[in-house]
């Protein structure tokens, strides 16, 4: 510290210059989650893990471009758009294991962290209320998980345009697919992010909130295909509404207008609304208990 | 347009601990020390003054808005510095700080700006591009000052600033403190159960005890001068207090000093003479102050 007291010298000045309001500053804390998200400004071993598994989301997309690409030079690719297990109305159930994971991975780094290590009083003594704080760590999670999910999809309307006799009929045979897939992506990662945050604000312990979400999200679609493979009736038919997965393959079914790829939502049978229904009862029931959190918490 | 005022604020925990209670002042801008106990209530007043937490009872206002009402405004003018860690470990000194400007408003281009004047300011060089993590305590305590100036506030809370600090850190943390209020322009309340650390900061001073308001006054009026010269010599005292005596001076001896009545200037030059002439080994000749810690007494 021997060179400080010159340099103090320099003198302090004041700063007159622009102060944003309350909304942009949330929006600011928003962009800031959205980039957490992805371990960015931190260092390079934040990144692994959000970055693999969001490439690994986007492997079989790249996979299933490439192939199109080969076999229509071929001249066979109508055969093998129809064969293709990794379809746009399928790929929710490829990746949502790995979306699963990654708010598994991150949500207690967007939620516990700041309570863990006591920042929380620098936010709120700030301009943002612990509302306008809980919605924006929210919307920046969200929006990280819908680009999990979307990307891909995005790979697939890209490669089937390019590879396609005249990119023009190719792109209308995607055209109506592509708000089925915005929808899709938007509601699971609205819900996802929703469940894995209120476990994650409420668990500030990292290793306890990332096992608490792995298991919120694994567990109960096996006990509901278990349950429904050994017993019939209402209670095996309610059971549905603990699995996460199981409501987001039904709503992805309903947006589609496909049959579900979950035995245990086919054995259901529910009414497609049931599953818009359940999905927003989720969403919203997640974030008044995240807002509910952020109130009562110290800070 | 003062400070802060706060009317019959109280402040009772679920749990029956009140603490606050009644609290009433009026406080003018300056480097204002909040002393009293662990316990006192000192904590919890600076955080209803920045509305992260609700009075039970009265009113305050800080820079002339409703704490409880006009909180989003005030927060803008005000800096805060907690008692306890609150610095996440695996961000640097600047990403942090500059993110801290960012959410009191200030937009990208000026945030970035603040940060590097106010790390400079705090004393932080090579070090705010590290991780918080490998930072020392002392360096810990200038970050959380450095994200309590970054936006350039009118009125910086500080709890307990120098915790935690070694001798030499809790120097320069105080000298950074009266700065800021000093140089920068900027009202400091700081909060601190050590009386000796406030004595050397502040210029005005509130105790408070239990939550109820024991004095606030300008610190002169706490710590006056007495009418007592106190001179201390390595030897010697009795002979010393024997000629100032002789000399018609009022002396008594305690130990290794000698306590003189001083009912004017007279006796300075009479102590310093009589020293010289005993050839005494002579450590120091001061004007003897009233000590805060009486106030608690």
């Amino acid at each position: 510290m021997s060179a400080s007291g010159n340099i103090y010298d320099l003198g302090y000045q004041g700063y007159d210059g622009p102060r944003l309001g309350r909304v942009a500053v949330t929006v600011g804390l928003l962009r800031a989650t959205l980039a957490a998200a992805y371990g960015i400004g931190r260092g390079g071993r934040a990144k692994v893990v959000p970055f693999g598994l969001a490439a690994m989301a986007l492997l079989p997309a790249v996979i299933v471009v490439g192939i199109t690409a080969l076999v229509s030079q071929a001249g066979a690719g109508d055969a093998l758009a129809e064969a293709s297990p990794i379809r746009h109305d399928s790929y929710l159930s490829v990746t949502s294991t790995l979306i699963m994971l990654f708010c598994a991975a991150q949500a207690p780094e967007l939620f516990g962290k700041d309570q863990r290590y006591g920042v929380l009083p620098l936010y709120f003594s700030r301009i943002l209320t612990r509302s306008d704080y809980a919605l924006a760590r929210l919307g920046g999670l969200a929006l990280a998980v819908f680009l999990v999910s979307v990307v891909p999809q995005v790979v697939i309307t890209f490669g089937a345009v390019l590879a396609a006799n005249d990119p023009v009929t190719g792109f209308a045979d995607e055209a109506a697919d592509i708000p089925r897939y915005i929808a899709s992506s938007a509601f699971a990662a609205a819900l996802l992010t929703a469940v894995a945050a209120v476990i994650a604000a409420w668990t500030p312990r990292r290793a306890y909130a990332t096992a608490g979400i792995i298991a919120v999200f694994i567990v109960p679609p096996i006990m509901v295909a278990i349950v429904s493979e050994l017993a019939a009736g209402d209670a095996a038919r309610f059971l549905l509404f603990t699995s996460v997965a199981d409501i987001l393959e039904g709503l992805n079914a309903a947006i589609f207008g496909t049959l579900a790829a979950s035995p245990a939502v086919l054995a259901a049978d529910f009414p497609e609304w049931v599953y818009l229904a359940a999905t927003t009862v989720g969403i919203a029931g997640g974030v008044a208990l995240v807002l509910r959190r952020y109130q009562g918490v110290s800070g | 347009m003062p400070l802060v005022t706060t009317d019959a604020l109280t402040k009772r925990y679920p749990g029956g601990v009140t603490a606050l209670d009644g609290l009433t002042l009026e406080l003018e801008p300056g480097i204002i020390g909040l002393v009293g106990a662990n316990g006192a209530g000192k904590s919890t007043l600076l955080r209803i003054l920045l509305g992260l937490l609700d009075a039970t009872s009265g009113s305050a206002t800080v820079l002339d808005h409703d704490v409880r009402t006009e909180g989003t405004t005030l927060r803008r003018y005000v800096g805060y510095m907690p008692e306890y860690d609150c610095l996440p470990p695996d961000v640097t000194a600047t990403d942090f700080v500059g993110q801290m400007a960012r959410l009191s408003g200030l937009p990208a281009s000026g945030a970035r700006e603040r940060t590097a004047e106010v790390l400079r300011h705090v004393g932080l060089y090579e070090e705010r591009y590290r991780p918080i993590s490998g930072y020392s305590t002392g360096m810990k305590q200038r970050v959380k000052l450095a994200q309590a100036l970054v936006h350039d506030p009118r009125l910086l809370l500080l709890d307990e600033p120098t915790n935690g600090l070694d001798p030499a850190g809790r120097d320069e943390m105080l000298a950074l403190v009266r700065r800021t209020g000093t140089e920068f322009g900027i009202a400091v309340i700081v909060a601190s159960h050590l009386l000796g650390e406030i004595e050397r900061v502040c210029d005005h001073l509130v105790a408070i005890d239990a939550g109820a308001l024991i004095r606030a006054a300008p610190l002169g009026e706490f710590t006056g001068h007495t009418g007592t010269l106190v001179v201390e010599v390595e030897e010697g005292s009795d002979r010393l207090a024997a000629a100032l005596l002789t000399a018609g001076l009022r002396a008594v001896v305690d130990g290794r000093t000698v306590l003189v009545d001083l009912h004017d200037d007279g006796p300075w030059d009479v102590v310093r003479d009589s020293v010289a002439d005993l050839g005494l080994p002579l450590v120091r000749i001061q004007q003897h102050r009233r000590g805060l810690e009486e106030l608690f007494r």
